[in-house]
């Protein structure tokens, strides 16, 4: 599929910031399956000049300063993208005490690599309480696939998908006892399960084909990668209870929301201000 | 030498060295025999040949000297204050010759395997991906920070300044118990140590031939020149410091003096472009290295620690771009764990190709499955500390806890292995240490330093020795009420030549630059320190002068009566019109809480005891720009002013008159010593541009509600004005006549000759104003100039005998008119000179992400 994806952000100011600071990172990745054909960040106050470097975790980074007093501040990133459909995800699949011994051992080089993501990232840290959620469905012996679908679709039936019922800096521990959140806290409490359980899990930030029947496209959205031995990092979306295809298009992936965050910046001035943010990922390619 | 003579001198080394070792440590001084060490000989000798009491008057001059210095130690959460004088015994502690080589060099070595690892764990992670570090200590650390990976510093050199702690073991074995990677301190107080103990003990000193400080600091200020990546000749360099409140603001002061770098916070830098700049009166200064003493991940909020209040947004760019070198390198308190402690001698044959000259103290990090078991079983011979410390916690001796708290402790590792480690309780050694009974042992930890010099590093020879608060602690630390030593390293005749022992390093060119460097928070601290010492002074006045009023009593001489005072003070409205139809008792009354009010409510915003909290909140913000003498008399003030009221009427009624008399002679001397001890840059300038613009404000206001509303005044009344204006002898032997409204119009509004008038601080602005920095203008007379040029000519062009007249009603409007006018452009002239010079203090805030 060639999709043309339009993430619109409005900063609107009550007081005009005299200057600010940013890093966005709304550049699809590269991925076997998935090349971006075009791409463009347009910012409204124009900046002198838009950086770009390649972060930790590979992905894009867009960084640019603006000098010049404002109360709206329009960043707008379109891309031209296709993805293929992934291929099935294998059916069979180590137990998951194994894969927890052999990352605890970094027994291949894969295992070393993908070790960081079992330990603790500024959001997500791992738990008594995290473990215990996952523990019905980690029975002994059972591979690892398998329970992670389990654990997906215990979490897309047991929370609750309520926008605006969390704040990013909504704790994890919160997020837990309440049941409910958006997109990222979804991620968030898997991702905290998997690495409760000596399990490497990362976080993955995207896009939805607007329009479908998928929850969260109306803004960036959030899944999870799950590192399994043999088979490499398989995505996982807690919110819609889905394997990732090609209605999912990859931007970046970290350890959680701060490695990724799609937008932010640092201004002098400005006082209160209103965000709004807005997605649209249609077929075709029209830049 | 005679036999007899040698006998006395024995005597009296026996005398005056008083000093037992405990039992089953290590003594730095002594032998087991009872013997000093040879190289304590000529210490001990000498503090016995002077005796307990006379030691004792040395130690006085030398702890007059840490006063004198200011040289303090703030503590968190100390509720009796921020800062604590330094604590510091007279006692050095003692290294010898021998010994020291053998120190440098581990400590040298110990620098470099640091700094390899650093580079290593910042660029390729060979020792990861090869399994000589656990994945654990890189990747679960909070103070590996990603952003700053692939950034390779200039020359390679991510540590620039190195400190370890050592602690020698009974069997007279040194060992290292901690790598201080991040912002080492404890430098600059060493050299104050050195400071103090040559002053107190300078013969000995000088006969134990101690190895100097003074090229060591020489040497890594060359190298920090040479490290700093631009072109220019004379490199600029900033001390970045998290502010006052932090625990060795008085060593970062100290060492920016040293050094002669501006000390700057976080907000005083900005990135513009990739590049760091310095905010100064003058506009943007380029800023090519930053030596810093902020922990690394407050220093961005952009790209590290988004809740950081302190940091300069961009500057992880700005390094990556490669405009601006930071010292130590951004991410270089990843070595501060002691977890990797005991991977370090396999690292250092790796690395290096040789032996770790130095043990680290047994260390045991419980993410090792045998090394946890370990910990568990001999649990109460070990410390246990966490991998990745955060404020706040402490490390937990396991022989002091109960079963309770042990199985609580167990517990918590079993859940979080690697987030524990554990370490051997090392059995620190003791030096002598001076009490009041006399010499004393204490366990000691010495601090040694290393620094990059260019080509290698180097070590200072000396360091900071912390003593424990007791002879059975061993718990030594500052922040817990431990001491300090200086530390004197024994050298040869010619490491000890009387080089200039301890002077700031300043450059011409660095002297003539700071005028140009000054922050412009530190110039809008000046501005408010200058405009709330005035008002302290002008609110102090007005109450003395109108306190004799209350007693009316003959015995005060000129002394206003309560009628013209009331009079004075419903016109200036500190109480309203009605007070004047009450009785006399109730006038009275009034009157005494309102000038009580006025001198010790600390809540008044008009009082005293209010302008002066202010005063030293902005003071504090500048402490190093003060001197320790300003900063006392400050101390002084305040001391006045909070202390509590003699109960009984009479004698409070004096009190608070005597108070208020030392007061204002206080707030004369604070103001001479800011005058007189600032260096008459743009700070300067700034100061004394708050002061004039406040007394210029103060005085207009006085004479607007004293003389321009009806009314007519009597003399006594006029002179009671001119009293409060301080301008009251100058006006008799002016005009060797009783006071007269036209005459003192005159003094207090017109005359440029008396330094209390309304227009001799017009004139001194106009001065002050022509000769700050031009910038960001085009304008031949930017807005600041047009304003004071207007004020400057109003006044001159006043004509005061008409002025002076008052109409049918006893009013003179037109005066009223004149002086509102100038108080609005007095206003006016504060809101330009902040607009052009002081603006961008706005501190920067953290968008919300999305």
């Amino acid at each position: 599929m060639v999709y043309t994806a339009t993430h619109t952000t409005r900063y609107i100011y009550q007081q005009p910031v005299s200057h600010c600071l940013n890093e966005a990172r709304l550049t699809p990745r590269r991925l076997p399956w998935q090349q971006v054909q075009q791409w463009r960040l347009t910012v409204e106050p124009e900046p002198l000049t838009i950086a770009t470097r390649t972060d930790y975790f590979g992905n894009q980074v867009s960084s640019f300063s603006i000098f010049e007093p404002h109360d709206l501040l329009t960043v707008t990133a379109t891309s031209v993208v296709s993805v293929e459909p992934l291929p099935p995800q294998p059916d069979l699949s180590p137990a998951w005490e194994e894969v927890r011994r052999q990352l605890a051992t970094q027994e291949t080089s894969d295992c070393l690599e993908a070790f960081e993501f079992v330990c603790d990232s500024p959001f997500v840290a791992s738990g008594p309480d995290l473990a215990a959620y996952a523990r019905p469905t980690f029975q002994a012996g059972r591979p690892l696939l398998d329970a992670t679908r389990e654990l997906m679709r215990r979490i897309h039936a047991e929370f609750k998908y309520k926008p605006k019922s969390t704040e990013i800096e909504t704790p994890l521990q919160e997020v837990l006892e309440k049941r409910q959140g958006v997109c990222q806290d979804f991620a968030h409490v898997m991702i905290g399960s998997l690495r409760s359980l000596g399990l490497a899990a990362r976080y993955v930030s995207g896009y939805l084909r607007s329009g479908g029947k998928y929850q969260g496209a109306e803004a960036s959205h959030a899944w999870v990668a799950v590192f399994i031995p043999g088979a490499g990092w398989l995505h996982f979306d807690p919110t819609n209870n889905v394997a990732p295809s090609d209605g999912h298009v990859t931007l970046a992936w970290g350890r959680d929301f701060t490695d990724v965050t799609p937008l932010k910046g640092i201004t002098l001035g400005g006082g209160g201000e209103t965000i709004e943010v807005e997605v649209r990922v249609a077929p075709g390619a029209k830049l | 030498m005679t036999g007899k003579q040698t006998k006395t001198l024995k005597r009296s080394e026996e005398i005056g060295w008083r000093y037992a070792p405990v039992d089953g440590h290590w003594d730095e001084a002594m032998r087991p025999s009872g013997f000093p060490r040879s190289h304590w000989r000529q210490l001990s000798v000498a503090v016995g040949r002077m005796g307990v009491r006379q030691l004792a008057h040395h130690w006085e001059t030398g702890q007059q000297l840490i006063q004198a210095n200011g040289i303090t130690y703030n503590v968190y959460g100390d509720p009796q204050g921020k800062e604590r004088p330094w604590p510091m015994d007279p006692i050095p502690l003692v290294i010898g010759q021998e010994e020291w080589a053998m120190l440098e060099r581990a400590i040298v070595q110990r620098a470099t395997l640091l700094n390899t690892m650093l580079a290593d764990l910042y660029g390729p992670r060979h020792l990861i991906h090869d399994r000589r570090l656990p994945p654990e200590l890189l990747y679960a650390n909070p103070h590996f920070l990603r952003p700053c990976s692939g950034i390779a510093p200039p020359g390679g050199v991510h540590l620039h300044a190195y400190a370890a702690d050592l602690a020698r073991s009974p069997d007279g074995q040194w060992w290292v118990i901690n790598d201080r990677t991040q912002a080492p301190s404890g430098m600059g107080y060493a050299l104050e140590n050195r400071l103090v103990s040559a002053r107190t003990l300078p013969n000995v000193f000088s006969q134990c031939q101690v190895r100097q400080l003074a090229r060591f600091f020489q040497a890594g200020r060359d190298a920090l020149l040479g490290l700093a990546p631009s072109s220019r000749s004379t490199p600029r360099i900033v001390l970045l410091t998290p502010g006052p409140h932090n625990e060795t603001y008085f060593e970062h002061s100290f060492l920016a003096r040293h050094y002669g770098f501006p000390l700057v916070e976080g907000a005083d830098l900005t990135v513009r472009d990739n590049r760091v700049y310095l905010k100064t009166l003058s506009g943007l200064e380029p800023v090519d290295l930053i030596l810093r003493r902020q922990d690394d991940s407050y220093c961005d909020p952009l790209e590290l620690r988004g809740d950081s209040v302190l940091g300069v947004p961009g500057l992880v760019q700005a390094v990556r771009s490669g405009t601006v070198a930071i010292a130590n390198a951004l991410g270089s308190g990843l070595l501060e764990t002691p977890a990797h402690l005991a991977f370090l001698p396999g690292l250092c044959r790796h690395m290096l190709g040789e032996e770790l000259l130095m043990p680290s103290v047994a260390t045991w990090w419980c993410g090792h499955a045998e090394a946890r078991q370990y910990v568990i079983e001999h649990l109460d011979q070990v410390v246990v500390k966490p991998t990745f410390p955060r404020f706040g916690q402490h490390p937990e001796f396991g022989s002091t806890l109960d079963a309770k708290g042990r199985a609580e402790l167990i517990r918590r590792i079993e859940a979080h292995p690697d987030q524990y480690l554990a370490q051997e309780q090392v059995a620190l050694s003791t030096a002598p240490h001076w009490t009041e009974d006399g010499l004393a042992p204490r366990h000691i930890v010495v601090r040694v330093f290393a620094a990059w010099d260019g080509q290698s590093y180097t070590a200072l020879p000396g360091g900071l020795t912390r003593v424990s608060t007791s002879s059975s602690s061993l718990v030594v630390s500052m922040q817990m009420g431990g001491g300090s030593k200086d530390t004197w390293v024994l050298g040869t005749p010619e490491d000890s030549s009387p080089s200039p022992l301890i002077r700031p390093a300043r450059l011409p060119a660095a002297a003539s630059r700071t005028m140009s460097d000054l922050p412009s928070r530190v110039a809008d601290n000046l501005f408010w320190m200058g405009r709330y010492a005035e008002r302290v002074e002008s609110i102090a006045r007005l109450v003395r002068v109108l306190l004799p009023a209350l007693s009316g009593e003959a015995d005060f001489g000129h002394a206003a009566s309560l009628e013209t005072a009331v009079q004075l003070m419903t016109r200036l409205r500190y109480l309203p019109k009605e007070v004047l139809r009450n009785s006399i008792s109730e006038q009275r009354r009034q009157m005494t809480r309102l000038l009580r009010e006025l001198a010790f409510d600390q809540s008044q915003t008009a009082g005293v005891g209010w302008n002066l909290k202010q005063l030293r909140r902005v003071a504090w913000q500048i402490k190093e720009k003060l001197s320790a003498d300003t900063w006392r008399v400050l101390q002084q003030l305040e001391t006045g002013f909070t202390r509590t009221a003699p109960s009984i009427a009479d004698q409070r009624f004096v009190a608070e008159m005597l108070l208020l008399d030392q007061a204002i002679v206080t707030l004369s001397a604070f103001s001479g010593l800011l005058m007189e001890n600032t260096t008459r840059g743009h700070g300067w300038r700034f100061l004394d541009i708050g002061r004039r613009l406040e007394r210029g404000l103060q005085s207009t206001e006085l004479l607007r509600c004293g003389l321009a509303a009806a009314p007519v005044e009597a003399e006594p009344y006029l002179e009671m004005l001119l009293r409060i204006a301080d301008s009251s002898i100058t006006y008799r032997s002016r005009y060797l006549t009783t006071p007269r409204a036209d005459l003192a119009l005159d003094l207090l509004l017109g005359d440029e000759a008396n330094p209390r008038s309304v227009g001799f601080q017009v004139a001194t602005l106009c001065d002050h104003i022509e000769k700050l920095p031009q910038r960001d203008t085009q304008d031949r007379h930017p807005l600041e100039q047009r304003v004071a040029l207007k004020l400057l000519s109003t006044i001159r062009l006043a004509r005061i005998e008409t002025l002076a007249i008052p109409d049918s009603k006893g009013r003179r409007d037109e005066l009223d008119r004149l002086l509102t006018g100038i108080k609005m452009d007095f206003l006016d002239l504060s809101e330009a000179l902040t607009a052009r010079y002081l603006s961008h203090v706005t501190p920067s805030r953290l968008m919300a992400s999305t």
